[in-house]
């Protein structure tokens, strides 16, 4: 029975414990994608897609968060409807309604709030990160989603620049409150378990 | 949205690195050439992939309708203008051409989705992708396809307990803490335990890859991708 | 045989394994029994070394499981509590091979095991089926399923037959039978003793990560309630 084995090379406990989480990050971000929030008056739907990239960021540092969001995209082009409004394919992220390029920007925003956060690849504790340095994070996060997602819907639509930007303005101010949820749910004290 | 159905169509019986080189190839040809008859070729090529996969047109547009819904809006917002003349037909009708490119790739992707099972996009990502990265990624693929929906399960009996507590009356982004951080706890318990699952069946970096083989019509496919991705540099001499 | 010799195990500085020596021998079907907390998945964990121990060993047929991971969880299987946190991948068929994938068997022995494995437990055909459409009773029987693939003579299951209405758990003690009879050693942990008293050789009690009972069950069910285990009988 021994010798039968012997070429086995087992993945290493601390790697199954990032990959796991990240795998089920990746699960998380493709169920809130299809969960929103309706808010009264003339603003868009509470959407809950960011916290996805928040926290592959936050709890993943920038290799394996950017693998949550990697996994994510992966499985929507494998064709499981996991992007908002349930769509799939690899078509609707490239092109699609324009909007792919906030897709590509939640993968390269959770690198980026990772490698801020965590300030190397390894995954410290959160404890020990600062407000004002979560905040940091996050918050270029966002900057990376709409310099990835703005550009590209005008490639896409044909819309000017400032016309884009102008038709995802109204994100901007609800994401910025998500930003803060985020944050408010590491202090509370919820994730020091991990 | 369309999903995999088995089948022996010619769609089937591609490999899945073929398809996924064609989408992508389309895709670029298609953003860098914005002209009618680029147009009209990446259309004949949606629509041919479509029937190749025996997958009628208007499924297609069904099961896509809210993009297209979306898409279609976009040449309006594109000629409003916020003083007269309050609508410009140029800027309208550019968009319209730059939206209607995008079409032919949602009937790519469509076909491709009929006509591939998970296994063999998760097959070909471990072979597209060298080494550790590509064992992670194609098992990862493998196990968010298996857990979406369990996961989905939770969020929403956490968003319908919320609201059966009487949610309804805190503000949203309260609810949207109390949604986010259950649904996490759930989510990292889960972790856990497929961690020790998995390490039980001996989850290893060098298993045996699900098969997959080019097979001869594969050859003709493939050079299409390949020729419609590097379409923006061959097109310059 | 498997032998577990003086094993102390400390999560956060809590003992939760004090001290526990215990061997199984091959083919035998033994029940581990005793309240919440009491150290037994923690235990079980440790027999093909999915945890390593504080101090103490665990030889499965004369090898130091944590020098041979391998070896030892090909030896003894492992089915875990919730069948729903264990599956791998959608279809069952898919599930069942991802054990026998990662040994590196050539495909032809893959499909082999997966047959194998899927008879055993009644679900021989079902291979394509989506793992989130059966029955909360196949699911258990597909999670046993998963581990027999790995070809082991010895199988935990960790409560299975928690939440299972009475014809699958009639089902799944069937299988168990049958398995046994084909010289399986069982160790099945569990806090509730009926239908599996009268079809064990033995029966080992925990409390406070101390073995503090092992006996033959006919006797052993007269110091069932100091350890805080309902009597099958009543």
């Amino acid at each position: 029975m021994s010798q039968q084995h012997e070429s086995v090379e087992l993945v290493g406990e601390e790697t199954v414990k990032h990959f796991t989480t990240a795998v089920l990050v990746a699960a998380l971000t493709a169920a809130l994608s299809q969960v929103s929030i309706p808010i009264p008056g003339p603003l868009p739907p509470f959407s809950l897609q960011p916290f996805g990239m928040f926290f592959a960021g936050l709890l993943l540092g920038p290799l394996w968060g950017g693998f949550a969001l990697t996994l994510y995209i992966l499985v929507g082009i494998a064709g499981v409807p996991v992007f908002s409004n349930g769509n799939a394919g690899l078509g609707y992220v490239l092109v699609g309604q324009g909007t792919g390029g906030f897709l590509v920007g939640f993968l390269v925003g959770a690198v980026v709030a990772g490698a801020i956060v965590h300030r190397g690849v390894e995954p410290r504790s959160l404890s020990s990160v600062s407000v004002p340095v979560q905040l940091t994070g996050l918050f270029a996060a966002l900057v990376v989603v709409y310099a990835i997602g703005v550009p590209w819907l005008s490639a896409v639509t044909g819309f000017p620049l400032p016309r884009a930007a102008g038709v995802m303005a109204p994100y901007v101010p609800l994401d910025l409150l998500k930003l803060g949820i985020a944050v408010a749910i590491v202090e509370g004290g919820y994730l020091v378990r991990r | 949205m369309l999903s995999y159905r088995p089948g022996d169509t010619f769609a089937h019986r591609l490999d899945p690195r073929s398809k996924l080189l064609v989408q992508f190839g389309l895709a670029v040809a298609v953003v860098a050439h914005p002209t009618v008859p680029w147009l009209a070729g990446a259309t004949v090529l949606g629509l041919l992939a479509a029937a190749t996969a025996r997958l009628s047109p208007l499924a297609v547009v069904r099961s896509y309708r809210v993009v297209l819904v979306v898409l279609a809006l976009a040449p309006l917002l594109a000629g409003v203008t916020l003083g007269p003349p309050w609508f410009r037909v140029d800027p309208a009708l550019r968009s319209a051409r730059l939206v209607a490119r995008v079409v032919p790739v949602l009937f790519v992707s469509a076909a491709y989705l009929r006509s591939t099972p998970v296994r063999e996009t998760r097959a070909a990502v471990q072979r597209l992708v060298p080494g550790k990265a590509g064992q992670l990624l194609g098992v990862g693929t493998a196990l968010v396809v298996r857990l979406f929906p369990v996961v989905l399960v939770d969020v929403r009996e956490i968003r319908d307990a919320i609201r059966a507590r009487g949610g309804e009356r805190r503000p949203p982004w309260e609810r949207a803490r109390l949604l986010v951080v259950r649904s996490l706890e759930r989510t990292l318990a889960r972790s856990d335990r497929l961690g020790v699952a998995l390490r039980a069946r001996c989850f290893a970096w060098n298993p045996t890859l699900p098969p997959l083989a080019f097979a001869r019509a594969d050859y003709p496919v493939l050079a299409l991708g390949l020729a419609l991705a590097l379409s923006p540099v061959l097109t310059r001499f | 045989m498997i032998a577990v010799r003086d094993l102390t195990f400390r999560y956060d500085d809590r003992i939760v394994l004090d001290d526990v020596s215990l061997s199984i021998p091959e083919g035998q079907f033994c029940l581990l029994v005793g309240p919440n907390g009491s150290g037994k998945t923690t235990l079980v964990r440790h027999l093909n070394a999915l945890l390593t121990p504080d101090s103490g060993a665990v030889e499965v047929d004369g090898t130091d499981v944590s020098e041979a991971p391998v070896v030892a969880r090909t030896t003894v299987g492992m089915v875990f509590q919730h069948p729903r946190d264990q599956f791998v991948a959608a279809t069952v068929g898919a599930d069942v091979a991802f054990g026998p994938e990662n040994l590196g068997l050539d495909r032809a022995e893959i499909d082999r095991r997966v047959e194998d494995a899927l008879a055993a437990v009644g679900l021989d055909g079902r291979a394509d089926e989506r793992l989130d459409e059966l029955s909360g009773g196949e699911q258990a029987r597909a999670a046993i399923a998963g581990a027999l693939a790995m070809d082991p003579d010895y199988l935990v299951l960790d409560e299975p037959l928690a939440g299972l209405d009475w014809p699958a758990r009639e089902r799944v003690l069937s299988h168990l039978d049958s398995l046994y009879a084909d010289g399986t050693a069982l160790l099945v942990v569990t806090h509730d003793l009926r239908d599996l008293h009268e079809r064990a050789d033995r029966v080992v009690g925990m409390r406070a990560g101390r073995v503090a009972l092992d006996d033959d069950p006919e006797t052993a069910l007269d110091d069932l309630a100091a350890l805080g285990v309902r009597d099958p009988r009543c």
